[in-house]
């Protein structure tokens, strides 16, 4: 069951957006960080259940933080929600690891598409493990 | 951010305003790889307001800053309305046209027209892909919709250059939306400014605090 949300994005306005688009009656409690170095350092301290990045941050983008992420643990659920959806750029985070990725603007259907589908994953994982 | 824009825009305004050009850019650059295949690398958006009187100081000073420039200039109309800018090193027309002129026919084609008359069509289509997609997306998620000038190429010569730039009034002040870019493979760095007229403040907070508002 996913609770801890960590939430990577330097912008607090798509940080808010979000939140504000989760899927309704779940409980999730959230981090913030606010570029992507942050967002390790918040990762090691809060340990989500799942992550969602921004691939396009200042000190250090998406792509260097998920791998950086997924070194620490490699069962780590990233979705990345980025204005990059260059079909290089989705590749390239597919490759470092990420679980999806979903265009911005958020929208609570694709959201909760991805969280449920995290859900499965999360379960899969406990299950073999 | 500066004192200056506070008085004009929120912090959290403004940082709608940079998400929407993220955003935007972003849509462009995926219209872009359906003409071309090449990957642009992003970076993140920088907002600014700029005083009666320092647009056309601060559209010469950037626009000097790159070397060499080829400017592709297109002007946009609407609540969100005002012109904007993609700078590229003049380089950059022949080596992106390289994406495009592989074909015999393209080659023929190539032989029809002047280099230097390709080029320029070329540098408009891209100006065109560009301009559109990111303003028109900024419209879209600020639900409004702009019309476009055709886009036009600025001489490299002096006499134009400096025509183009006395365009800007001194009593024009205006909100800048900037991105830098890099088409990657070909080490090309680019810039696109979008200048927005001061008359559109008002309809501008309105329109960032109704977006806002949609996912209250």
């Amino acid at each position: 069951m996913i609770k801890k949300i960590l939430i990577i994005d330097d912008s607090a306005v798509a940080r808010k957006m979000l939140k504000k688009s989760m899927p309704k009656g779940r409980e999730y409690v959230f981090e913030e960080a606010v570029d992507g170095k942050d967002g390790v350092v918040k990762f090691k301290e809060f340990k989500p259940d799942i992550v969602f990045m921004d691939l396009t941050m200042p000190v250090v983008d998406g792509f260097k933080s998920t791998s950086e992420i997924m070194e620490l643990n490699e069962n780590t659920i990233i979705i990345v929600m980025t204005a990059d959806i260059q079909p290089k750029s989705v590749a390239t985070i597919t490759e470092l690891g990420a679980f999806t990725v979903i265009k911005k603007p958020a929208r609570t259907k694709l959201i909760e598409e991805a969280l449920t589908a995290a859900e499965l994953k999360i379960k899969k994982i406990s299950g073999a493990a | 951010m500066n004192s200056e824009i506070n008085e004009i825009f929120s912090d959290e305004e403004m940082d709608i305003l940079q998400e929407i050009m993220n955003i935007g850019f972003g849509n462009a650059t995926v219209d872009l790889a359906e003409v071309i295949d090449i990957y642009v690398e992003l970076s993140v958006p920088h907002i600014q307001v700029i005083d009666v009187g320092g647009l056309p100081g601060y559209i010469d000073s950037t626009i000097n800053k790159y070397d060499d420039t080829s400017i592709i200039d297109q002007k946009f109309h609407g609540d969100f309305g005002g012109s904007s800018l993609l700078i590229l090193p003049i380089r950059a027309a022949r080596q992106l046209m390289e994406y495009i002129i592989r074909s015999d026919d393209d080659q023929n084609l190539s032989m029809t027209k002047p280099m230097v008359i390709l080029e320029k069509e070329f540098l408009m289509e891209i100006g065109n892909i560009l301009i559109g997609a990111c303003v028109g997306k900024i419209s879209e998620l600020l639900n409004t919709f702009s019309t476009y000038s055709p886009p036009r190429v600025i001489s490299e010569s002096i006499n134009d250059y400096q025509e183009y730039i006395k365009s800007f009034t001194p009593n024009q002040a205006a909100i800048v939306l900037k991105t830098v870019f890099k088409f990657e493979s070909k080490d090309i760095n680019g810039l696109l400014l979008i200048l927005t007229n001061y008359e559109s403040i008002g309809w501008l907070r309105k329109a960032l605090n109704d977006f806002l508002e949609s996912y209250e």
